[in-house]
Parts: C-alpha cells; sequence; structure tokens
C-alpha cells in the first residue's frame, strides 16, 4: 500500500478549505464565547460572563419556548405532507396516473425559492391590509378577518406554514425513494391476505419506512433550527418576540446589539443541539448498517 | 374503495396539493402585474383587468436591479464552480482507493453541513474584516466553496463509482499515466456527476443570505437575495406590487434553471437521499 500516505494529498483541497470555513470558527467561536469582545471592540478578559448573561436574560426563556414550538410543529408539518406527497406519487405511479411528474415539479419548485424571498411571499399572501390574499378572500365567502401576522400565536402558525411550504420537497424525495425501495412482494401478500389500504399503511408502509423517517427527522430537525431567513423576511421575528427564534436572536444579538460575547455563547448553544442531533444521526446510520 | 374510485381520488388530493402549492407563486405574478389601484381589490382581481408590465420596467431598468442580478450570478457560480473543483480530487480519491481511515473522514465531511452558517460567520466576520476582505466578492466566495464542498464530494465520489474500473485499465495497459486517464476518461464520463454537483451548488448559492448580507459591506456588491430584502424594507404597501416584481425577478432565475435540469437534479438528490 504505497498509496497509503499519498492519497491524502488528493484530500488537500477539501480538508483545507473546510479547515478554514468551519473548523478554525467553530473553534474561535468556543474561545470568543468566553471572552467579552464586542463587533467593534477585541477581546479584553475572558470569563463565563457571556453565557451568565446569556442564560439569565428574560427573553432566553420565550426565545427557546419559540424555537421548540416553530421546530416541532414545522418537523411535523414537513414531514406529514412530505410523506403525503410520496405516497400519492407513488401510487399515481404504479397505476400509471396523468400529471405525477408534473406535481412533483411543483412541489420542488417551492424548495428551489430563497428564503427571504419565501418570507416576503407569504407576508403579501397574509396581508392583513384589505387586499391581502387570503384575508380578501375570507371577506369574499363573509369570514371576518384573521390577524395573521399581527397576533402572537398566529403569526407562529404563519411562520411555520411558510416554512413548511418550502421545505416540504426535501422530505417528499427522501420518503419517495424509501417508498420505491420497500419489497412490493409485501404488499401483494397483504393483498391476497385481503389487507385494507390503511391496514397496509399501518402494518407494512410505516414499519418498512422507519429508519428513513428517523433519519429525515433528524435531518429535517436541523434544517429548521438553522433557518431564520424565511422569519426574519416574514415577521421579523415579531409581533415583539413572538416568532424570534434561537438562530434569529444570535443573528440579532451579534450583528445588531453588536454583542459578540453574548451571541458567540448562543451559538455555542445552538451548535451543541446540532451536535447532539447529529450523534442521533450516526448512531441511526451505524444501527442500519449492521 | 375499487381502484377506479382509488384514481379518482389520487387525481383529486393531486389537483388540490399542486394548487395549494402553485398558490403563492401564481399570487406573486398576479401582484406583479397589477397597477396599484388593482391592487387595492384584492383577490376579486386575481386576473388583473388591465395587466401591465410597468413594475417589471421599473425594476429591470434600474441599473442597480441589472447589478444585483450579476453579482448573484457571479457569486453563486463562482462558489459552485470552486467548490466542484476542489471537491472532485477528494471524490476521485475515495471512489478508486482504499485507505485506512476512508470511512470517517467521509462521514465527517458530510457532518461538516450540520454546521450552521450562522455559527461560524461571526468568527469569518472578524477575519475577513482584518484582511480588508469585506470590500471584495473573494470572501463570499470562498465560504460558498466551503459550503458546497460537502455534498459536492458525495455526488461526484457516486459519479465516479458508475464508471467501470476496466475502462481506466484499459487505458493503463494502452500506456497512458494516471492523470491523462482521469482527464481524458473518467472526468468526461463523469460529466453528469460533476454537472449536477455544479447546478445544486448554484441553487443553495443564490438562496443565501446570510453570508452575502454579513461578509459584503457595499450595496454595488450586493447579491439578488439580499438586494429584495433591503428592497423590501424600503417600501410601503403603496408599492407591494412593486415588490412583488422584484420577488418575481428573484425567484424566476432559479425556476427557470431548476426545471430545465429537473432530471439531473431529482436524479442527484435521490441518489443523496437513498444514501442518507
Amino acid at each position: 500500500m504505497k498509496e497509503d500516505r499519498r492519497v491524502w494529498i488528493w484530500f488537500a483541497p477539501v480538508l483545507l478549505i473546510l479547515g478554514l470555513v468551519y473548523l478554525v470558527p467553530v473553534l474561535d467561536v468556543l474561545r470568543l464565547s468566553f471572552s467579552d469582545a464586542t463587533l467593534l471592540r477585541p477581546v479584553s478578559g475572558y470569563g463565563v460572563d457571556g453565557y451568565v448573561a446569556a442564560f439569565a436574560a428574560d427573553s432566553l426563556g420565550v426565545i427557546l419556548r419559540n424555537t421548540a414550538v416553530f421546530t416541532a410543529l414545522s418537523v411535523v408539518g414537513l414531514q406529514i405532507v412530505g410523506l403525503a406527497i410520496a405516497l400519492l406519487l407513488v401510487r399515481g405511479d404504479c397505476r400509471g396516473l396523468y400529471g405525477m411528474t408534473m406535481l412533483r415539479t411543483i412541489v420542488l419548485a417551492a424548495w428551489v425559492i430563497p428564503g427571504i424571498a419565501n418570507g416576503l411571499i407569504w407576508q403579501m399572501l397574509l396581508s392583513e391590509a384589505p387586499f391581502g390574499a387570503v384575508n380578501s378572500v375570507l371577506r369574499m365567502i363573509g369570514i371576518p378577518p384573521v390577524a395573521w401576522l399581527s397576533d402572537p400565536v398566529n403569526a407562529m402558525m404563519s411562520a411555520v406554514i411558510a416554512n413548511v411550504w418550502q421545505g416540504s420537497a426535501f422530505s417528499m424525495i427522501v420518503f419517495y425513494a424509501a417508498r420505491r425501495a420497500v419489497d412490493p412482494v409485501l404488499y401483494e401478500a397483504a393483498e391476497v391476505d385481503g389487507a385494507s389500504a390503511s391496514a397496509q399503511f399501518v402494518f407494512i408502509t410505516l414499519p418498512q419506512m422507519r429508519g428513513a423517517i428517523l433519519v429525515n427527522s433528524v435531518l429535517v430537525t436541523i434544517q429548521t433550527l438553522n433557518t431564520f431567513d424565511t422569519i426574519l423576511a416574514l415577521t421579523g421575528g415579531g409581533p415583539g418576540r413572538a416568532t424570534e427564534v434561537l438562530s434569529l436572536y444570535i443573528f440579532n444579538t451579534v450583528f445588531y446589539a453588536y454583542d459578540l460575547g453574548g451571541g458567540s455563547a448562543l451559538a455555542v448553544v445552538l451548535l451543541g443541539i446540532s451536535m447532539m442531533l447529529t450523534l442521533v444521526y450516526l448512531a441511526i446510520l451505524v444501527r442500519r448498517r449492521t | 374503495m375499487s381502484p377506479r374510485v382509488a384514481d379518482i381520488a389520487t387525481y383529486i388530493a393531486g389537483i388540490v396539493l399542486a394548487a395549494l402549492f402553485l398558490m403563492p407563486l401564481a399570487w406573486l405574478l398576479s401582484l406583479a402585474l397589477r397597477t396599484p389601484a388593482e391592487v387595492y381589490l384584492g383577490a376579486a382581481r386575481f386576473i388583473p383587468e388591465a395587466p401591465t408590465l410597468d413594475n417589471f420596467r421599473l425594476i429591470l431598468t434600474d441599473g442597480a436591479f441589472g447589478t444585483y442580478l450579476y453579482n448573484a450570478i457571479k457569486l453563486c457560480a463562482l462558489g459552485a464552480l470552486g467548490a466542484v473543483i476542489l471537491a472532485t480530487p477528494a471524490a476521485y480519491a475515495a471512489s478508486r482507493f482504499q485507505f485506512r481511515g476512508k470511512g470517517p473522514v467521509m462521514v465527517a465531511i458530510l457532518l461538516v453541513q450540520m454546521i450552521s452558517p450562522l455559527v461560524v460567520i461571526i468568527p469569518l466576520y472578524r477575519y475577513m474584516d482584518r484582511l480588508g476582505l469585506l470590500e471584495s466578492h473573494s470572501a463570499v466566495i470562498g465560504v460558498y466553496m466551503a459550503i458546497g464542498v460537502p455534498l459536492s464530494v458525495w455526488l461526484i465520489k457516486t459519479g465516479f463509482d458508475t464508471i467501470p474500473l476496466s475502462l481506466e485499465e484499459a487505458a493503463a495497459i494502452d500506456g497512458c499515466g494516471r492523470f491523462e486517464i482521469l482527464a481524458r476518461i473518467t472526468l468526461p464520463l463523469a460529466a453528469p456527476a460533476l454537472a449536477s454537483a455544479f447546478i445544486l451548488n448554484m441553487i443553495m448559492g443564490w438562496s443565501q443570505f446570510l453570508v452575502p448580507f454579513i461578509l459584503l459591506t457595499r450595496d454595488g456588491q450586493l447579491p439578488i437575495s439580499v438586494a429584495i430584502y433591503n428592497f423590501a424594507g424600503s417600501t410601503s404597501a403603496s408599492t407591494t406590487q412593486v415588490l412583488a416584481a422584484a420577488c418575481l425577478v428573484a425567484v424566476v432565475p432559479a425556476l427557470v434553471a431548476f426545471l430545465a435540469l429537473q432530471r439531473l437534479i431529482v436524479r442527484a438528490i435521490m441518489a443523496g437521499a437513498v444514501k442518507g
């Protein structure tokens, strides 16, 4: 094995850029999180003040609750919508129905839209002005207008809807691939035994796709935790703090409040959550291999 | 339920879903084609009675938007190209050589994706500030390359895996060196994988907001995704139709690229999805 050591030359460009853009900054965030630096002033001392201040802040509880609600609802929504479309597509494919590729294309098209544009589009749809899309339709059928963005609870639902609309395509593709990999013999046998469609779903589809659903939950959770551009454009975190999630809070802390130490401490919290989820993901992958 | 009835139910569900997913874009187009007077009529004027292209004219003749579009294309094309170039040697080695530590390093590369750009952007801002790179596009292109590398390595490796080794061995017998084989045989055959990695990177770069928002300081350097955010902050409700046109201008290039190359893209995501 003469290539044993020389082989790493092939990896040098990748390792170099990932080291510079990810590894060094991650270590630096850890260092900064223990410092008193601001965006404008360099480090003058180290300590746990950043963490103490970050965890003592009244707002943190609200932020973490928002993050949990937004992430949980989004993950459930993304997976249910993704799974429903994937199963519909597979059924259409099996029966040779028309338009299934077109449906897939339409769903994927939403996925291509930049997060900022997504937030702006939903802002126009849910606009509370008398001419807002949804509210003017409601008025036409005699329902009073809904405060989609100015009511705290509704604003959270609106943010989740916008996120699910854009992100379902990813889950759809994962589930579509997984469903097609299920052995058709299982369904044929169930058919012979006279199992109903819902029984087939509960006893074949769900158990067979358990691995894909697990992996997808972790991936979608991490993606949702890290998104903030849709919310930034849709509600800006408001009304008040009603839709301010952790990632948006970090963004505001560092780049509007210029609190680098505190923002870094929060970024370390975000990184810690992502890392824990990643370990879960790895454990699932290893389990599936063996 | 008989299969016929189930087919009809499938069609109805499909149409409802398609409508739900198309509606936001259709509304955007509807707004963008309206005059201010018709904007105030809301959903009643979903199909404008006096459609106008004035909003698009306003956006596209404004020199700034041309610059934003150009910046966006430049940033994501160079970032995507760089990621593919950096990823290709590693992908080739991962596909062709057996060596200790291959599995862990490939998984580590994949896991880098789990780190939010939000975490690394804080130190990166400080480095680029000190290096004086906040005034140029090079910092953003470098970060885009790093963001695109993990997915590119895996996609291109999958592409190399499908090329039979016997082709390379035959060329070696004919006296070709390793690099000649790579340049003349392997890379051309891996073109679909290289292309799909490039396109996926382009689309991801097009959506990027945080990196250019933080790492660029001059307005004339901003890509369209940041520009529409700033533009939205500067308008009042009376110019909704102009904002809609601006959003469409930001969305359409990505949609067109996606529609044109969708076969390639879907195959690439599926390959990734099965692996994940």
